[in-house]
Parts: structure tokens; C-alpha cells; sequence
């Protein structure tokens, strides 16, 4: 059972996702900040550091492809940014000492550049024709912070929860 | 040349960008018609999500009952000043009807464009990344919903339908920067005055009416909707009021900015408009100049 634990959240995340977009854009004296839930690349994140990048990368490719589909109907966009996302993560770790901190300033990086990457992608085919600075204060920053409150908020639970059950594999085997 | 092969790696993500390059042209290429895997994956994906969509919307709505206790007294204050109003307004309307119903039967008029089967639908999720303006619901072709069909709340024109699967369908909203988003509407008065919705500006956050002509007279403070014109959307849809006139570019036609009556942002409920009488493909539909020339080839 507990095996299919670390898939099954990121499902739920998968799902939690457009229930909170549902929420933006909020308006701020006037002013309308989008807000990009990105919960299911910062638990790729945390599962390519403490897991196993192998998986991280896989289960990017899945969710990615799901999305794809689901959502934004051009497939191959984040069927490629969430491996390429979690296989980063998982080459940058090695250089630095992996302290939750670190981790987790690593993951706030990861999102802006996956930001900048969607951004690139949609000026590219002409989803969108905002300016980079508009894109900056109006999108990307928000988004920002959005997600470093979550990334505080739950990154202490996922690495428990992923050293956890690596222990637990080492242990079975 | 065999140590460049040797290079597992190098192959695998040359292989992957290709085939990533191939799917992301292929799908660009037909968005509104999904194929068999992708409409299977909607609608199964569609399942998983409205699970987790609904006890929100219960949530929230919660949240907002409990709001809405709150202003009460206020609340009860106003409208009761407005009840003497309602009544004779009531009276009124219903006169009207009646009359406007006996002279259609006069003149043997039985088609009515204003006339449509609303369906209810629940709103299940936003695009997460949000470039495109886009929301899916928890109703499909199996509830009769099709493509260009118009979506609205109680307030007023929120978009139309893009993407039909069994059970879930895919509605694009007003504010979209898609240029081949188009409504027909009409400024009712003395003399209709007719043009196109099109274009979203995301500044001003108003909609862009075009080609009105330029000898009609528009005023701030007119109220727009949809005209019917265009052959799928029915008549009569609110959709929002003049705020600022000015002419196009090119000085030809008139141009006016209009302020949506709907809310973008917090959709839950939505309702599809099913017109009763016969639909065209117009102007309501993407990009009709295109498919005119796939239909002649």
C-alpha cells in the first residue's frame, strides 16, 4: 500500500491545481495578478532531490502528458518542461549541500525558470501578446510567492514523508 | 562516428525533441476537434477532477452564505425599498408578453431566436497556466452541449463552448486575446445599431466592439447583447454596457470599448445556451474563414 503513496499525491496535487486557479486572477487596488499554482513540479522537485530521479522524471513525463491534454490541448509543452524540470533539480543538487533550504530555494528557481520557459513558448505560437515586464510584475512575481508560501508550508511534510519512505525501500530490500 | 552512437543520452533527447516537435505541430493544427485518446483522457481526467472541484465549490459557497448573513439587514433594507418597483415592473412585462405573443401569432411568426434550452453546468477547473482564458465544465455531448455554443452566467456573456467529449466540454471565456473569438451583437433602441465583440483589452479589462457603423449613434451607458446574428449564439444574451466610443483605425467604422456584466474570475455555475431555432455556422464560429477553405478543398 504505501508504495503507491508518493504517486497518489502527486495525483491529488495534479488535481488540487486548477481547483485554486479557479481562484485567480486576484484583483489588488485595481490591479490583476495572475497567480500559477505549481504544486505538482515542486513535489517533482522534492521527489527527484530526497527520492529517486529516475521515478521524479517518469512521473513528470506522465503528469505532464495528462496536462497536456487536459488542460492546454497542445501536447508535448510540459510533456518536456517536467522531466527536463526534475532532471535540473536533480543535476543542481549535486553541487551544493542538500539542506532543506537549499531544496527549497532551489525549487522557487526551478518555477521561474519553468515560468520564463511557458512564457517563451506561449509568445512563441501567439497565445499571449503581454511585454516581459508586464509579464514580470503581473504574473511571474505573484507566482513567486504564491508558491514559496506553499513550498514553506509543505516542504518540510514531503521530505519527511520521501526520506521516510526511501528508508523504508532501503530496509525492504 | 560509433563513439557519437555510443552516446545513449544524446540519442534519447535528440529522439524525444523530435517526436515533441511532431506532437506539438500536430496538435496545434486542429485544436477544436480532440481525437479518441485525448477526448478518452478528458473525460476520465473530467471524473477524477470534478471529485476534487465540488466539495470546493461547496467550500466557497459556504463561505459566501455566511457573507451573506452578514449583510442581511442592509441588504433586506434596499430591496425592500425596491419591491414597489418590482411589482408594477412585473405587471408590466407580463402585459407586454402577451401582447408581443398575440401579434406573432398575428403575423404567423413561430421561430423565435431569442428562445433556448439552457444546460447546467459546473464549472471543474481553470487552465492552470493561464495564457489561454480557458475553463472546463462538467457537461458533454452526452447532455447535448456542441461546439460555439454560448455560455453564460446570471449576470450575463461569459464565452463559448471550444471543445466538446462525452462528459466534458471545454468553454473559452470573453476575455481571451484570441482574435478569432467573435460574437455578433446588437446595441437595441430606436434603431439597433449591429456589430461584432472582438478582442479583449486586458488593460482596460473591457471588450473591444467592432465595425459599428459610423452613422449610428452610440452613447456611453448603452446596454449591449448578443444579436443572433451570427447563427449560433440565440438572441437577447447580456453582455455588457457602453463605456467609451471612438473610431477604428482606419477611421471607417466606430469602435466602443464595453464593460462585461460578468465576472471572469470565480466562475462555478455556468449555463450553455441551446438555441431552439435552426444554427448556422457564422460568425460566432473560430475562425470562419478557414474552414471555408478547407470545406473547397
Amino acid at each position: 500500500m504505501s508504495r503507491f503513496i508518493l504517486p497518489l499525491l502527486a495525483v491529488c496535487l495534479f488535481f488540487l491545481e486548477p481547483v485554486f486557479s479557479l481562484f485567480s486572477p486576484i484583483d489588488i487596488s485595481g490591479m490583476e495578478f495572475t497567480l500559477v499554482p505549481r504544486f505538482v513540479i515542486i513535489y517533482l522537485i522534492f521527489l527527484a532531490v530526497y527520492y529517486n530521479q529516475k521515478r521524479a522524471i517518469l512521473l513528470g513525463l506522465v503528469l505532464g502528458l495528462l496536462y497536456d491534454m487536459y488542460h492546454i490541448d497542445i501536447i508535448g509543452v510540459y510533456t518536456f518542461l517536467y522531466p527536463l524540470v526534475c532532471y535540473l533539480g536533480a543535476l543542481l543538487i549535486r553541487q551544493v549541500h542538500r539542506h532543506i533550504v537549499t531544496v527549497m530555494f532551489l525549487s522557487v528557481v526551478l518555477i521561474v525558470l519553468l515560468e520564463l520557459l511557458s512564457y517563451f513558448f506561449a509568445s512563441l505560437i501567439a497565445l499571449t501578446s503581454i511585454s516581459m515586464e508586464e509579464f514580470i510584475i503581473r504574473r511571474l512575481v505573484p507566482t513567486m510567492i504564491a508558491n514559496a508560501i506553499f513550498i514553506g508550508m509543505f516542504g518540510w511534510l514531503f521530505k519527511k514523508l520521501m526520506t521516510g519512505r526511501g528508508l523504508q525501500k532501503q530496509a525492504g530490500s | 562516428m560509433p563513439r557519437f552512437f555510443s552516446n545513449k543520452r544524446l540519442i534519447l533527447l535528440l529522439v524525444g525533441v523530435i517526436v515533441l516537435v511532431a506532437l506539438i505541430s500536430f496538435s496545434l493544427k486542429d485544436r477544436r476537434n480532440a481525437t479518441i485518446p485525448e477526448q478518452i483522457v478528458k473525460d476520465v481526467v473530467g471524473f477524477g477532477q470534478s471529485l476534487f472541484s465540488k466539495p470546493a465549490h461547496y467550500i466557497t459557497g459556504t463561505i459566501e452564505k455566511i457573507d451573506g448573513i452578514l449583510n442581511t439587514y442592509e441588504e433586506n433594507k434596499q430591496l425592500k425599498a425596491r419591491l414597489q418597483e418590482y411589482a408594477s415592473n412585473q405587471a408590466e412585462l407580463a402585459d407586454v408578453k402577451a401582447e408581443n405573443k398575440r401579434l406573432k401569432e398575428l403575423i404567423g411568426k413561430t421561430d423565435d431566436m431569442r428562445a433556448y434550452d439552457p444546460i447546467q453546468a459546473t464549472v471543474i477547473s481553470r487552465n492552470p497556466d493561464q495564457w489561454e482564458e480557458k475553463v472546463i465544465v462538467d457537461r458533454g455531448s452526452k447532455s447535448g452541449v456542441q461546439l460555439d455554443m454560448a455560455v453564460t452566467t446570471a449576470k450575463g456573456l461569459v464565452g463559448k463552448v471550444v471543445n466538446v467529449t462525452t462528459s466534458t466540454s471545454t468553454i473559452e471565456l470573453l476575455s481571451t486575446e484570441n482574435r478569432n473569438f467573435r460574437v455578433a451583437a446588437v446595441i437595441p433602441g430606436e434603431t439597433s445599431v449591429f456589430g461584432l465583440i472582438e478582442g479583449y483589452d486586458p488593460d482596460r479589462r473591457e471588450l473591444i466592439m467592432k465595425r459599428i457603423d459610423s452613422s449610428f449613434e452610440v452613447k456611453v451607458g448603452m446596454k449591449v447583447e448578443s444579436s443572433g446574428l451570427g447563427g449560433i449564439f440565440p438572441k437577447g444574451l447580456y453582455i455588457g454596457e457602453v463605456t467609451e466610443v471612438s473610431t477604428d483605425d482606419y477611421g471607417l467604422t466606430k469602435l466602443a470599448y464595453i464593460r462585461p456584466a460578468a465576472d471572469f474570475s470565480m466562475l462555478d455555475h455556468v449555463m450553455i445556451a441551446k438555441r431552439k431555432t435552426e444554427t448556422y455556422k457564422g460568425t460566432d464560429t473560430e475562425s470562419s474563414t478557414e474552414e471555408q477553405g478547407d470545406d473547397e478543398s
